[in-house]
């Protein structure tokens, strides 16, 4: 597809900030990220032709720092990476792990109502860590999905994946992200607490009073 | 002529989609009926909703650093 370079340009500095939140989230750093974004954004006016239509921009040029990102980290790397799709479809008959059904006990909700009340005190900083420690291949589709806002398609093209692949790796991605965000809060004592607490009519996911017992 | 319906299995397979807007038409009707009469479901898509929406809230607002944005400009105008 023929574009201007004054068009291109209004284009990826319309896109440059999303390009660079994402690059860092996949990235872990600011240093890399912004030789990400400028390694993709060069790779993305060499690759000019392969651009379908103005409307796939988006998807084309994220499409272009996913896979740069790739390529740099296996360069990187001394030893092969091992492909997430073929681990993907081996955990597919594994139940996709619910902080939901860990906590929505019909014998809990006569005092409350535990799993919102664990949204309710969730902080931002449970959140930035479990999806920092998500695998890469589940990390990009939750950022694609709930940070950028890209539909199921957009992803697939993205990512250079089906439709349906999306599907399944964004509902692994979450189980994941809720297992960690899970495993966090048992960590720090919160959500053991829930059963107890709910029961004592106190809230799920609230720290304990300190004792001097407690860990 | 029957609606389509849907069993509380079937409807947690497609939470995920219900809660990103990809379900179409039918599916997004039978969802939402099953919704309004099964309360455990409506629970679970409630958490789910509001789970993606703290992990939106991470997005931080997008203007990148001074520094990025610069750099890229310079870039730009090398093409």
């Amino acid at each position: 597809m023929a574009i201007s370079r004054e068009a291109f340009g209004e284009q990826v500095l319309a896109l440059v900030g999303s390009l660079h939140g994402v690059a860092r989230r996949l990235t872990g750093n600011d240093a890399d990220a912004e030789d990400l974004v400028a390694e993709s954004v060069a790779r993305a006016w060499k690759a000019l032709d392969s651009l379908e239509s103005d409307a796939a921009f988006r998807a084309w040029i994220f499409r272009i720092l996913h896979n740069t990102f790739v390529s740099e980290r296996r360069s990187a790397s001394a030893r092969p990476q091992c492909d997430p799709i073929d681990g993907e479809n081996l955990d597919e008959a594994e139940p996709v792990f619910s902080i939901f059904e860990q906590m929505h006990q019909p014998f809990l909700l006569w005092f409350s109502n535990p799993e919102q009340e664990f949204l309710d005190r969730l902080l931002r900083e449970d959140l930035e860590r479990a999806l920092a420690t998500l695998p890469e291949h589940h990390r990009v589709v939750v950022i694609l999905a709930d940070l950028e806002e890209f539909d199921y398609r957009e992803i697939a093209d993205t990512l250079g994946v089906p439709l349906g692949t999306v599907r399944s790796r964004l509902a692994r991605a979450r189980g994941t992200l809720q297992k960690l965000l899970w495993e966090q809060a048992q960590a720090r004592g919160l959500s053991g607490a829930a059963a107890t607490g709910a029961a004592e009519g106190r809230v799920a996911g609230v720290p304990r009073a300190k004792s001097g017992k407690e860990a | 002529m029957t609606k389509h319906e849907i069993d509380c299995e079937k409807a947690l397979q497609q939470i995920f989609q219900f809660i990103d807007h990809e379900l179409g038409g039918d599916e997004r009707e039978a969802m939402q009926r099953h919704l309004h009469t099964c309360k455990s479901c409506f629970s679970r898509a409630e958490f789910e909703r509001r789970l993606k929406e703290k992990v939106g809230e991470m997005r931080q607002e997008q203007d990148a650093p001074e520094v990025v944005r610069s750099r890229i400009s310079r870039l730009l105008k090398t093409f």
